[in-house]
C-alpha cells in the first residue's frame, strides 16, 4: 500500500490562488473582504463606429478604476463587463439585455443620449439601475425613469456655466471682450449647441455682444472665407464650437490670416483641449481656453486615477471622457458598499441617498436630485498652457494663472 | 407554394408566436431586430427586388413615418394608431416626389439611386433645424414604466415583439399577392426591360409609381414602430445613408426578389452581427465585429451572388426561385 500524496495540477492551482490571497496587500485583502458578493457592472460604450475613439477614452477610465479604488482603500472591487454599443441605439439596447442576462446588477454608459435613452427603457423595464456617464440630452431625467441616475450636466447646464465663467474670467483680467463671433460646425451637436447658445445669451446678461454666427460643414476642408469672414467683424473673441480637425484647420487658418484676437474661447465643445489638437498644433494650440467639466486637479482620487491611467495608458490623455466614466464607476462602487446588497431595489435605492465626497471631477458631492440628476457638477475653464489643458478656473481648483488676453501668434511667450 | 413549404412555414410561425415563452429578454431583442430588418428588407424588396429601381435612400420613409407619428403623439396626445395614417401620407408624398423627379426625367440605375439619397439628406438637415420635431436635439417619447398600451404602443418588449411579427407576417403574404397580380408581374417586366415592356403597353410611369409609394408606405410603418420602440429620434440617425444601406442588406443577402429572401438574410446578417458582437467582447477587441461581418458578406456575395435563400430552397426542396 502506497501512502503517496497526489499532488495534481489542479491542486498546485489551488494552492497558487490560496496563497496568492493569503499575500495580497493589506488594503486589497481588507478591500475583498468587506465587498458585497462580486459586483458586476456593465460597461456600454460605443468602442466601435462613428464615437469609437471617445468610447475608448471612456473606456480607459473605468479599466483603472479598480486600482484607484485600492489606492483610496474603498473596500469594494467591481467586475467590469465590457460592451460595444457600436454607436447604435439598437445595438445598445440588445447589449444593455445581453448584459442583464449575464447577471449585470448595474448598468454604466453610453456617452451618447439616444443610445443612453435606448439602454434606460431596458433598465427600466428589468428594473435594474443605469448610471449615465455622459449625455446632455435634459430628457433622459426628465422622463419619469426611476432607475435612471446621470452624473453629467445637461446641455443648458454646460451652456449656463460657460457663461457665467465667462463673467469670472473677464472679471479675473480685468479686461472684457466687447464683441465675439460665433464660428461652430454644422452637425447635429454644433447645431443644438448654437440653438441653446442663442436661447440663453438673453437671460445671462452677457458684457459682450454676438456680431456674428458662421457655420460651417462638418466635411470642411479648408475654413479660410469663415476666418476671414470672422476677421473681418473685428471681434473681441472667437467662440468656436468644433471637433478635432475644424478646430486644428481654424487655428492654422487664424495663423495664416494673422488674426489675434483676444482670446479664442469655446462655450463648451471638444477639439481644442484633444491630445491630438495639441501635438499637431504645438505652439499654436497654447492659451486657448475650453469651457468645459474638467478633472479636479486638486483632488487626491484625480491624482490617483492620473497615475495609474499614465502607467497603464502611456500614449492616451486622460480626459473629461475617461474622468466622467471613473466617475460612473465610483458611484456604483459607493453604491454597493452603502447597499451592501446587490440586489436592484437596494442598490437604486443607495443611488438617490448617495453623497460622495470624494471623487475627480470639479464640483461638489455627487448627489443626485429627485429626477436623478447630479446638479453639484460645476464649469471649469481649461486654457492650454504648455501643450496640457490646465484647470484656471474656478480658482479652487486652478493649477495655474490664466492668461488673457492669450499671447500673438508671434509673441515669445508661445515657445 | 409545396406542401413542404405550408408545412414548414407552419412551424415557424408557431415557433415564432411561442418565442417570448421560450426566450429570455436578450434573445427576443435580437429576434425583434431579425423580424424588422425582415420587414425593412420586405419594403425595399418591391422597389428593389420586384421593380428593379435602386434607392439607397429609404430611411428617408421610415424616419419621415417616425418623426410624423411621434410628433403627433408628442404635442398632440394623437395616438400612433391615428398617427400612423399621416405617417404613412408624408412618406408617400416623399416617395411620389422621388419617383416622379426620377421616373418623369427617365433618371435611372446609379442616377436615381443619388436623387434617393440626396432627398434623405436634404430632409435631414431640414429636421436638424425644426424645432417642432426637436431639432438637432431629438425627439423623445415620454416612457411609462409597467404599462402595456397597445393603443398608444407603450409597453414592453414583448408586446414590441408581436407587433412586429404581424406587420413583417403582413408585408410577407401582401408581397406574395402582389407578385402574383397583375401588378407584379409588370413589374418584373420593366425589372428585366422597361422599354420592352413600355413597347407591349405596360405604363411603366404609373407601375414604378405604385411601387415606390407602395415602397414608402411600408417603410413608414417601419418607422412609427421604430420611434414607439426606441422612443427617441435624432435627424442623424433617423436619415442616415447608413440606416438606408442597412435595409438593402438583409434582401441582397438573402435573395433579391424574393418573398424570403429579406427574412433569410435578417436573420444570417443579425445572427452574424451578434456572433462577431460575442466574439469582440470576449477578445475585448473593437471593431472586430466590423472586419468578420464585412469578410463575411463578402464571402456570401462572392459565393452566393443571387442570395442564399433560392440556394437553401433547392436543396430543401421548396423551390423558390427569384421571380
Amino acid at each position: 500500500m502506497t501512502n503517496r500524496i497526489k499532488f495534481t495540477r489542479r491542486s498546485f492551482g489551488r494552492a497558487v490562488a490560496g496563497a496568492s490571497l493569503l499575500s495580497a496587500p493589506m488594503p486589497l485583502r481588507y478591500a475583498l473582504g468587506q465587498a458585497p458578493a462580486a459586483v458586476k457592472v456593465a460597461l456600454l460604450l460605443p468602442t466601435s463606429g462613428g464615437q469609437a475613439q471617445i468610447g475608448q477614452a471612456c473606456k480607459r477610465g473605468a479599466d483603472v478604476a479598480n486600482l484607484v479604488f485600492a489606492d483610496m482603500k474603498l473596500p469594494v472591487k467591481l467586475e467590469i463587463m465590457n460592451y460595444d454599443t457600436e454607436t447604435k441605439p439598437d445595438v445598445a439596447r440588445t447589449q444593455a439585455e445581453k448584459a442583464i442576462e449575464a447577471g449585470a446588477n448595474m448598468l454604466v454608459g453610453a456617452f451618447d443620449s439616444g443610445q443612453s435613452i435606448a439602454i434606460a427603457q431596458v433598465a427600466e423595464q428589468r428594473g435594474v439601475p443605469f448610471i449615465v456617464n455622459i449625455a446632455a440630452a435634459p430628457q433622459l431625467t426628465e422622463q419619469g425613469y426611476k432607475f435612471i441616475v446621470r452624473n453629467f450636466p445637461t446641455a443648458p447646464m454646460l451652456i449656463g456655466g460657460a457663461f457665467e465663467l465667462h463673467k469670472e474670467i473677464f472679471k479675473a483680467a480685468g479686461q472684457t471682450p466687447k464683441t465675439a463671433v460665433l464660428l461652430s460646425i454644422n452637425d447635429t451637436f454644433g447645431t443644438s449647441m448654437i440653438g441653446g447658445i442663442k436661447a440663453m445669451f438673453p437671460k445671462f446678461k452677457m458684457p459682450y455682444e454676438i456680431v456674428e454666427t458662421i457655420s460651417y460643414d462638418a466635411a470642411t476642408k479648408d475654413l479660410s472665407v469663415e476666418i476671414a469672414k470672422a476677421k473681418a467683424t473685428k471681434a473681441d473673441m472667437l467662440m468656436p464650437v468644433c471637433r478635432l480637425n475644424d478646430a486644428k484647420l481654424m487655428i492654422q487658418e487664424m495663423v495664416k490670416q494673422r488674426w489675434e484676437p483676444m482670446i479664442v474661447m469655446n462655450p463648451g465643445s471638444p477639439g481644442l483641449y484633444e491630445q491630438d489638437f495639441l501635438k499637431t498644433m504645438g505652439k499654436y494650440g497654447d492659451y486657448h481656453i475650453s469651457n468645459v467639466p474638467w478633472l479636479d486637479p486638486k483632488s487626491a482620487m484625480t491624482k490617483s486615477l492620473e497615475k495609474h491611467h499614465l502607467a497603464k495608458f502611456p500614449n492616451d490623455q486622460l480626459d473629461l471622457n475617461g474622468g466622467f466614466t471613473f466617475e460612473a464607476m465610483l458611484i456604483a462602487a459607493q453604491a454597493c458598499l452603502s447597499a451592501k446588497s446587490t440586489k436592484s431595489d437596494a442598490l437604486m435605492s443607495a443611488l438617490r441617498g448617495l453623497k460622495v465626497d470624494q471623487h475627480v471631477m470639479i464640483g461638489g458631492p455627487i448627489q443626485f436630485d429627485a429626477k436623478g440628476q447630479n446638479v453639484n457638477i460645476a464649469a471649469s475653464a481649461i486654457q492650454n498652457l504648455k501643450r496640457k489643458p490646465t484647470v484656471v478656473m474656478p480658482k479652487a481648483s486652478a493649477e495655474a494663472d490664466l492668461v488673457f488676453p492669450m499671447p500673438g501668434w508671434a509673441d515669445k511667450r508661445r515657445t | 407554394m409545396n406542401v413542404r413549404a405550408v408545412a414548414g412555414l407552419s412551424i415557424l410561425l408557431a415557433l415564432l408566436l411561442a418565442a417570448p415563452l421560450l426566450l429570455g429578454g436578450y434573445w427576443l431583442s435580437v429576434l425583434i431586430l431579425v423580424l424588422y430588418f425582415a420587414y425593412v428588407g420586405q419594403a425595399w424588396n418591391i422597389m428593389m427586388g420586384f421593380a428593379g429601381q435602386l434607392s439607397l435612400g429609404h430611411a428617408l420613409y421610415a424616419g419621415l413615418g417616425g418623426y410624423v407619428a411621434a410628433g403627433l403623439y408628442t404635442h398632440y396626445g394623437i395616438g400612433p394608431w391615428m398617427g400612423v395614417f399621416a405617417a404613412v401620407g408624408a412618406a408617400v408624398a416623399a416617395g411620389a416626389i422621388v419617383g416622379y423627379l426620377g421616373f418623369r426625367f427617365s433618371l435611372a440605375g446609379v442616377y436615381f439611386a443619388l436623387l434617393t439619397i440626396a432627398f434623405g439628406e436634404f430632409t435631414r438637415i431640414g429636421f436638424d433645424n425644426w424645432d417642432w420635431a426637436g431639432g438637432s436635439g431629438g425627439m423623445f417619447l415620454k416612457v411609462e414604466r409597467g404599462v402595456s398600451d397597445l393603443a398608444n404602443l407603450r409597453g414592453g418588449t414583448v408586446m414590441f415583439y408581436y407587433v412586429i411579427l404581424a406587420m413583417a407576417a403582413g408585408a410577407f403574404l401582401l408581397c406574395r399577392y402582389l407578385l402574383e397580380s397583375r401588378l407584379g408581374r409588370y413589374w418584373l417586366a420593366i425589372r428585366e426591360d422597361a422599354e420592352a415592356a413600355q413597347a407591349v403597353g405596360v405604363p411603366v410611369l404609373w407601375c414604378k409609381m405604385l411601387a415606390v409609394t407602395l415602397s414608402a408606405a411600408l417603410t413608414a410603418l417601419a418607422g412609427v414602430w421604430n420611434a414607439f420602440y426606441y422612443n427617441n429620434l435624432f435627424p442623424e440617425t433617423a436619415f442616415a445613408v447608413g440606416r438606408s444601406i442597412e435595409m438593402t442588406l438583409s434582401p441582397i443577402i438573402g435573395g433579391l426578389g424574393t418573398l424570403f429572401g429579406p427574412f433569410v438574410g435578417a436573420v444570417v446578417l443579425t445572427g452574424l452581427g451578434e456572433l462577431f458582437t460575442d466574439l469582440s467582447d470576449q477578445f475585448h477587441v473593437s471593431g472586430l465585429k466590423q472586419i468578420f461581418y464585412g469578410l463575411a458578406l463578402l464571402i456570401i456575395v462572392m459565393y452566393r451572388p443571387a442570395g442564399i435563400w433560392p440556394w437553401i430552397a433547392t436543396r430543401l426542396g421548396f423551390e423558390e426561385k427569384r421571380k
